[in-house]
């Protein structure tokens, strides 16, 4: 009798642990990371091994070779490409460091409550679009970031107070796609990322968040989010912006991780692929991060996904607070923050862009992302 | 190469502006313009010199035989025309008595005539096209951002306006192949000229006046003024390969910025509204429901160019802001970077 096939062993495991099964026997503590305690290779790797195999295997054999062994050989195929792209010419935007900004005088009431270093990171935004006027291609509108940013910045010291770690892992130029968990039912994580990239970065950095395209149709939200940096998250969007040498954020878990239950925090939900095949194609790094305190500012207890199907809403959720106070329920709890920066993954250095069209390889890239952002979650819960 | 061209609704402002810029350029040797109306006032130096090489002729070009009668002419032979500038009209029809909606249907009717012609006609060559960058299918978003390989957008419900754009655009895609005639496209966003004119914009093209628009949505519309695309279009003519080419200046304004800077004030309504009022007017036979409400309303775009930069040598040279006008009026104006 031949051995149990070891992978399938192990996938059975996950699924145990993702079932929430308790700690004991058959895997991990609810939680955390279900790949981190398995012993063995990896089982990804080894099932790719296996579709590997399994493919050669399927292929025809000729048993009775009648040409010449040289006659036999394939021809070389070229490689499929997704789509014909001209050159590109990149246009990395290039912003002062903050020595080199002139200190800008206080244009309001608000602006005194803003450190130096605030003010310096929002004179460096200007830079941003001053070849384009007053809004670049993408939306983005220096002024209305210079409104909002008082504000985030109180919610950032005041509510939230975020503490953060490993900055040095975001690179200081060129193109990046920082990689995060998704929780909390108002984006706050974004954009408390996006004002601790820029208040850590020199020259600062603004973090181009890719936002679901569900939040495009929502009157002025859609117009906001465009006028403060972030993107619909298309294909062209993209690209675009890591052709500019842009830093884009990135949520792989999507709406998905906005509907987790509070069985389900921390715990990280399937990571779609998209960016992987960008980065590779963009030969930009992986920078890992995660936001640890958002599973936390609304925990949501039950998702009525009847009534949301009913109202075009990606979630329908009941909270503590949510609907029973109101609007004012989805306000999120004063939880801290913890936002921390992992060591950056350079696949396109080992993979090249041709293997942005290997969609195995690509599912393989994204789980070890999506493990990386999980080992950083369980370091600082 | 020294290029004899043909230019189409060569009265209208896109048109004029066309016929003086190949007018200045020395590789055109001679311009046959052709126009619903008389020939611009404009033109009257360009006709009064000695040996003219600008000829200009009226003729219906979305009826078929003056159009087969033009491309016969002995003075279209004599021309020895090897290159044809499409600038479709402009939306109104030939007839001021004529609906809008005749003259949307006029538009695909010209290109299609005009197309044929090329095809047949064994002197011309080249065949230059404007088309209109509303063409794509728009994704939610305040910006989209498109390349030529985006999708188009072949929803039956789009407005009527921009359907007729998809079936120009079509027509000629489906020519670019062609090993005979070259097909050039060139897909552009909305058009501005100095004092407020708006070309190819759905909603805002047309005369002055008040617009409604759907509450908390303000898209961002890619720009390009008039001089730029006629720049775009003296390229094309003078480049080798065919192909489909988006073409932008550097600016992108939101769409009530712009309808301010162009005399065109918005109206924000709820979303609700509008829509009701739109299907009330379609319903009604009332041929204006496209310009109530439509994707280019609530989602923007602007355009990646960087195919057109390479292979047609095309960069926008013009800035667009406001300028304080003789009479204190502030209004749009363009002028050279």
């Amino acid at each position: 009798m031949s051995e149990p096939d070891p992978i399938e062993t192990r996938v059975w495991d996950t699924e145990a642990v993702l079932a929430d099964t308790p700690a004991g026997e058959h895997g991990p503590a609810l939680g955390s990371d279900p790949f981190a305690e398995l012993p063995g290779p990896d089982p990804l790797a080894a099932r790719l091994e296996l579709l590997d195999r399994a493919w050669r295997n399927a292929q025809p054999r000729r048993a009775t070779p009648k040409a010449p062994l040289t006659a036999l050989k394939r021809e070389p195929q070229p490689a499929p490409v997704a789509r014909p792209r001209p050159a590109l010419k990149r246009r990395t935007p290039v912003l002062p460091t903050l020595g080199e900004i002139e200190l800008p005088e206080p244009q309001g009431f608000v602006d005194h409550f803003l450190g130096e270093d605030a003010r310096r990171v929002l004179a460096a935004f200007s830079h941003l679009v001053e070849a384009e006027g007053p809004y670049d291609r993408f939306g983005f509108s220096p002024d209305v970031i210079r409104r909002a940013f008082p504000f985030f910045h109180a919610l950032y010291r005041g509510w939230f107070r975020v503490q953060s770690e490993g900055h040095a892992n975001v690179p200081e130029t060129g193109p990046a796609v920082l990689v995060s968990n998704h929780a909390g039912l108002l984006p706050f994580d974004g954009a408390m990322t996006v004002i601790d990239v820029a208040l850590h970065s020199d020259p600062p950095r603004l973090a181009r968040a890719i936002v679901d395209r569900w939040a495009g149709t929502i009157p002025w939200v859609n117009v906001f989010y465009a006028r403060c940096g972030q993107v619909i998250g298309t294909r062209e969007n993209f690209t675009e912006l890591l052709d500019d040498g842009q830093l884009v954020l990135v949520y792989p878990e999507g709406i998905e991780g906005v509907r987790k239950t509070i069985a389900q925090r921390y715990r990280l939900q399937p990571f779609r692929v998209g960016f992987i095949e960008q980065a590779l194609r963009s030969k930009a790094p992986i920078v890992p991060m995660a936001v640890v305190g958002s599973d936390d500012q609304a925990p949501v207890l039950y998702n009525v996904k009847t009534l949301a199907r009913w109202l075009g809403l990606p979630v329908a959720p009941i909270t503590p607070t949510f609907p029973w106070l109101g609007p004012l329920g989805l306000l999120p709890y004063p939880v801290r923050y913890r936002i921390v920066y992992g060591e950056p993954l350079h696949f396109h250095e080992r993979f090249g862009p041709e293997g942005a069209e290997d969609t195995r390889l690509v599912r393989y890239l994204a789980n070890q992302v999506r493990r990386a952002v999980q080992r950083l979650i369980d370091r600082k819960r | 190469m020294m290029r004899r061209v043909l230019v189409t609704h060569a009265d209208e402002p896109i048109g004029r502006r066309t016929v003086k810029t190949l007018y200045h350029d020395a590789r055109v040797a001679a311009i046959f313009a052709v126009g619903d109306g008389p020939p611009p006032r404009s033109f009257d130096r360009f006709l009064a010199e000695g040996a003219p090489r600008v000829t200009y002729a009226r003729v219906d070009l979305a009826r078929h035989r003056p159009v087969t009668d033009l491309f016969h002419s002995s003075a279209f032979r004599a021309a020895e025309i090897d290159t044809v500038v499409h600038v479709p009209r402009h939306g109104a029809a030939a007839s001021e008595q004529a609906p809008l909606m005749a003259g949307i249907a006029e538009r695909t009717a010209e290109t299609r005539q005009l197309l044929q012609h090329c095809l047949e006609s064994p002197a011309v060559e080249n065949l230059v096209a404007i088309g209109s960058a509303f063409v794509y299918k728009l994704a939610p978003g305040n910006v989209n951002r498109l390349d030529e390989e985006s999708e188009l957008d072949l929803d039956p419900d789009v407005p009527p306006e921009i359907r007729s754009w998809i079936d120009c655009d079509m027509l000629l895609h489906g020519e670019v192949h062609n090993d005979r005639l070259r097909v050039v496209l060139l897909r552009a966003p909305t058009v501005v000229a100095a004092g407020g004119y708006v070309y190819l914009h759905p909603t805002l093209s047309g005369r002055s006046g008040r617009r409604a628009r759907p509450a908390g949505f303000d898209p961002i519309c890619a720009l390009i003024s008039d001089k730029d695309v006629a720049r775009a279009i003296q390229c094309a003519v003078h480049a080798r390969g065919p192909g489909i080419y988006n073409i932008a200046g550097s600016e992108a304004l939101p769409l009530s910025l712009l309808a301010r800077w162009t005399g065109r004030a918005t109206w924000p309504l709820p979303g609700p509204l509008l829509s009701l009022a739109s299907t009330g007017a379609r319903l009604a036979g009332q041929s204006f429901d496209a310009a109530l409400d439509g994707p280019h309303l609530r989602y923007g775009f602007t355009l990646d160019t960087r195919r057109a930069e390479r292979d047609l040598g095309f960069h926008p040279q013009d800035r667009i802001g406001m300028a304080r006008a003789g009479d204190g009026a502030l209004r749009l104006e363009t002028a050279s970077a």
